[in-house]
């Protein structure tokens, strides 16, 4: 126990080391995995080039929408001849117009993501991350990729073609990490900034000492559609820790000793269980997409099963 | 409740307030704390935040973990006080148990079987009165026997007391009382209420027992005023009891054996034998006298009446190997044996004598061979001092070999004894350094073998060598012309070497002495002889055991060490000064003293015996009462009993426990 207890001490700094090592992160074989997925957007949001996306807007798309009644100047290629047979009106086929989707993949930076056995949260985030961006530019959707901690660090703009994937990859790598996790502001921020709405995948732990809520909130106030991936690690959740300890955060330096009992562990797991349903039942209570992972499942397992069987990507 | 710590009590509670302010302080001062990084410390506060509901049995689970180290600590501080429930007696006493350990002691009388020594018995008794020592007397055992050696410190452990009695076994000596009852009495000086307990047979001589003083004499009552008398054992103010040990009385035993030889005659010797009755009825035995294998006097039937000493002398009998042994045979029937027979068997030595062969190296001097003559056994052979240069094998198998003014290149082979006169040159046996002219001999050692009875004083001589002997290689100045060594001796490990500087007359010689004209020239020689062959007519070799002697070492200089081999192979060391070494025999039988120099080389070897040769100590007739300074001594009272019960091992046991107690509950997150 004390063996473990003096590994977990050293963990913080080994894992701030390993998060800033992101060389190995995208391989081959990771994109190979994600070619044949795509992504199911719940809304249908305007855009400005065709795509394979529907929208609200009538046009030149394949799929019916609706009939209206002709006015002078409609293209008569449109006019439904059947119902004017039976009806003795015309009536204009209305077809829904296929436009691109904007996805903005909002990935935590802060210090608490460098923690995380097999793999920092880091890490684990920037994966899932760049395999939703590769699924979205094979769909020709517009991906943009945004870092944020206590701010919003640099900005991938959004991109369209799988061959962009390269500079995803770039960006991810260079990305500057760090910081304290504040979510209203930096949702805030992107809000701000990104007057297209569109999908708005969040990935972090969510731990933030304001609270997720209003973060969340000001993605929905402003239209995005927030999808919610909470990604921990199994050691946060249950840690093996004993004894006199000085426990320091990671972000706010706040320091507090504790004597660890087994039942106070015990108290911990169940406040971080608590913690986590809180956030589940929130993003449940909006209709919001919700999703939990901690970094021991293997990134395919995510990807391949748990997002389909959830019903993300299909 | 009494507490019989080391410590003084106030120091005591000093030292329990440090050790308990250490405690407390390392209670406050805060443990520096592992430090672990969390990712959101935020859900440890929350945590925590219910947890501090419980604040004060938090505190009091961390007061109950002070409590629990300043309980240990208080009970090992209140163990090494060493408190005794129940009071402990003034009546405690201080014992010192006197073991006798010496040879009578072996007497086989301890039961009426004869297969128990007094010893045994007298250490049943020893163990009987360490186990009824009360909680608070103390006790030391001492062994007596020629010497009083203690065996223990005074204490009241009962086992480890028993242990050191039973490890006691008696020696072939006589016991020396005064000496262990002043050690006894200076061992319990300032001790309360002291006390002395004699477990013995009681044989000692009459003189010992009178060598004690009870009480401070009055002014002017002593031998003079302010004088005292240091042999006296002084025992004022202490108990001594004793605890007789023994039944039987029959012994016949031999309090002396000695051998001689004739000075007129040395190829014959002649024995002097004791023999005493200290029974009360009529004894017989059976004697034996042997040489080494050789029987003496197979089977002299010896009668003795009650207390009967009779003196007995072996003369003329024929030279040996020189190991005597007179021994005294048990016979069947009423009188015909004892149960003591350490005594029994006594032990003598005659230095070996033997038919020396002498080489004398000689251009036929009639003087050297005259002289030599004179010696009864002597079996001469003569060689040239070419011949032998030619045939220096001629030396082998002599015992003596005389250079008459010629110095071989080459020492013959040890262990032939060499005499040489006017050795010159680089081969010379001891370093000549120059020549002297009209030498007078000035200074002669007189203590050395060869020069008994000599006068050189007025010997004429032409010149003489003058050697420079040197002590470390065991060589020795003999006679000296003012400051000029002109004889020397020198001891070769075994083999000795007389070196005279001046040459005998003889034809073509340009020097001239009258020494062989003198009584001293066959004198000088026949000395020499005797003292190659080890003959020395008033060296003992047979003593006492008990008593310390000084052995003369012939030859030895500058050892300060002699090696004692006794009878049972164990070897001892002995200091040597001034050439005499101490002898100490516990033991009878036959001893070894070998004195080596510093290099190792044997410089002199001596064999001894040692006998009991003590009348007191045959006489076993035990004494059930015994005076000690006209005081007659009474058996030891009962010690009383005092029902103390020592508490600091269940001190420590309960200390055990707690901390026990403690490493559970802080391992269980209880106490912490």
């Amino acid at each position: 126990m004390v063996a473990t207890a003096k590994a977990a001490t050293r963990a913080p700094k080994a894992s701030a080391n390993r998060a800033a090592d992101r060389s190995a992160l995208f391989d081959e074989r990771f994109l190979k995995t994600l070619e044949h997925l795509h992504m199911v957007a719940r809304k249908v949001f305007a855009g400005n080039l065709r795509a394979e996306r529907r929208t609200r807007k009538v046009g030149s798309g394949i799929e019916f929408a609706d009939h209206r009644t002709y006015a002078r100047g409609d293209d008569f290629r449109y006019i439904d001849w059947n119902l004017y047979g039976r009806l003795d009106k015309l009536l204009l086929r209305l077809f829904e117009e296929e436009e691109d989707l904007h996805i903005y993949i909002l990935i935590d930076v802060s210090d608490s993501m460098a923690i995380g056995q097999p793999l920092p949260k880091l890490h684990y985030a920037m994966q899932v991350g760049a395999a939703l961006t590769y699924v979205g530019l094979a769909n020709l959707d517009r991906v943009a990729i945004i870092p944020f901690s206590d701010r919003l660090i640099g900005r991938m703009p959004p991109s369209r073609g799988k061959n962009r994937i390269f500079r995803v990859f770039d960006f991810l790598r260079n990305v500057e990490l760090g910081g304290k996790t504040e979510l209203a502001e930096c949702m805030k921020q992107f809000v701000a900034q990104n007057k297209r709405r569109g999908l708005a995948v969040v990935i972090s732990d969510f731990y933030d000492p304001e609270g997720f809520e209003q973060g969340i909130n000001t993605l929905r106030y402003h239209k995005f559609e927030p999808f919610v991936l909470q990604v921990y690690d199994q050691r946060e959740a249950a840690p093996k820790l004993a004894g006199d300890l000085a426990l320091v955060d990671c972000e706010t330096g706040d320091t507090r000793e504790v004597t660890v009992s087994k039942s106070l562990l015990e108290a911990y797991e169940a406040e971080h269980e608590k913690y986590c349903k809180e956030l589940e039942a929130y993003c449940t209570k909006y209709a919001m997409p919700f999703f939990r992972t901690h970094t021991s499942i293997p990134f395919d397992e995510l990807v391949l099963k748990i997002f389909r069987s959830g019903g993300f990507l299909r | 409740m009494s507490f019989l710590g080391p410590l003084p009590l106030t120091l005591f509670a000093y030292i329990a307030a440090g050790a308990a302010v250490l405690a407390i302080g390392a209670y406050i001062i805060k443990m520096r704390r592992r430090r672990f990084e969390v990712p959101f410390s935020q859900l440890w506060k929350r945590v925590l935040e219910q947890k501090d509901a419980n604040a004060l049995w938090k505190q009091l689970r961390r007061l109950m973990s002070l409590l629990f180290i300043l309980l240990i600590l208080g009970l090992v501080m209140f163990a090494a006080l060493d408190p005794t429930l129940g009071a402990v007696s003034r009546k405690a006493r201080s014992v010192v148990i006197l073991v006798d350990a010496s040879a009578s002691m072996k007497a086989m009388d301890g039961d009426k079987a004869g297969k128990q020594a007094r010893l045994d018995v007298a250490k049943d008794r020893a163990k009987a009165l360490v186990d009824s020592m009360g909680g608070g007397d103390l006790a030391m055992v001492m062994k007596v026997d020629g010497q009083a050696t203690p065996m223990s410190r005074f204490s009241s452990d009962g086992p480890m007391l028993d242990k050191i009695v039973d490890n006691i076994v008696a020696s072939d000596t006589p016991a020396d009382l005064p000496r262990a009852l002043g050690a006894a009495a200076d061992a319990l000086r300032d001790r309360p209420n002291p006390l002395i307990v004699l477990v013995s047979d009681g044989a000692f001589p009459e003189a010992q027992l009178g060598m004690v003083k009870w009480g401070a004499e009055k002014a002017g009552t002593g031998s003079g005023s302010g004088s005292k008398d240091l042999a006296t054992i002084d025992l004022t103010g202490i108990d001594v009891r004793y605890l007789p040990v023994g039944m039987r009385s029959d012994n016949v035993g031999i309090t002396a054996f000695n051998v001689r030889r004739y000075i007129a005659n040395k190829a014959s010797y002649e024995v002097f034998i004791e023999i005493q009755n200290f029974g009360t009825e009529p004894a017989h035995r059976t004697l034996t006298l042997s040489n080494g294998d050789t029987p003496i006097s197979a089977g002299t039937k010896i009668d003795l009446a009650p207390g009967e000493r009779i003196r007995k002398i072996y003369e003329k009998l024929p030279a040996g190997d020189g190991q005597l042994r007179a021994a005294l045979r048990p016979v069947d029937g009423a009188g015909g044996s004892d149960p003591f027979a350490l005594d029994d068997t006594a032990f003598a030595l005659l230095p070996a004598r033997k038919k020396q062969k002498v080489l004398m190296v000689t251009e036929d001097n009639l003087f050297l061979e005259g002289a030599v003559l004179v010696f009864d056994d002597v079996e001469q052979f003569k060689a040239k001092p070419a011949e032998y240069a030619a045939k220096p094998s001629l030396a082998d198998g002599m015992d003596v070999v005389i250079f008459d003014d010629y110095t071989p290149d080459a020492l013959p082979p040890a262990p032939a004894n060499l005499l040489f006169f006017h050795p010159t040159g680089p081969h010379s046996p001891i370093a000549v350094h120059g020549e002297t002219r009209d030498p007078h001999i000035t200074e002669v050692d007189v203590g050395h073998p060869t020069m008994r009875w000599l006068t050189l004083s007025d010997i004429y001589m032409d010149k003489s060598g003058v050697f420079a002997p040197d002590a470390k290689l065991g060589e020795s100045t003999i006679a000296t012309s003012v400051t000029d060594p002109i004889i020397a001796a020198k001891r070769d490990g075994k083999r000795k070497i007389l070196a005279v500087g001046f040459s005998l007359p003889s034809d073509g010689r340009d020097s001239a002495t009258d020494l062989p004209l003198r009584v001293a020239f066959p004198m000088f020689i026949v000395n020499t002889l005797d003292w190659f062959a080890g003959d020395q007519a008033d060296l003992l070799t047979t003593y006492a055991t008990g008593k310390r002697e000084r052995i003369p070492l012939d030859g030895v200089v500058g050892a300060t060490e002699a090696e004692v081999k006794g009878p049972d192979g164990s070897i001892t060391h002995t200091p040597v000064i001034d050439g005499l070494a101490t002898f100490y025999g516990s033991r009878v039988g036959y001893y070894d003293v070998v004195a080596k120099g510093p290099d190792g080389h044997v410089m002199s070897q001596i064999q001894l015996a040692a006998n009991l040769a003590s009348a007191t100590e045959s006489d076993i007739a035990p004494s059930a009462v015994l005076s000690l300074g006209g005081k007659k001594l009474e058996k030891p009272e009962a010690f009383a009993i005092t029902h103390s019960q020592k508490l600091w091992i269940y001190l420590v046991l309960l200390a055990g426990a707690l901390i026990l107690l403690e490493w559970i509950t802080y391992h269980r997150r209880i106490t912490v």
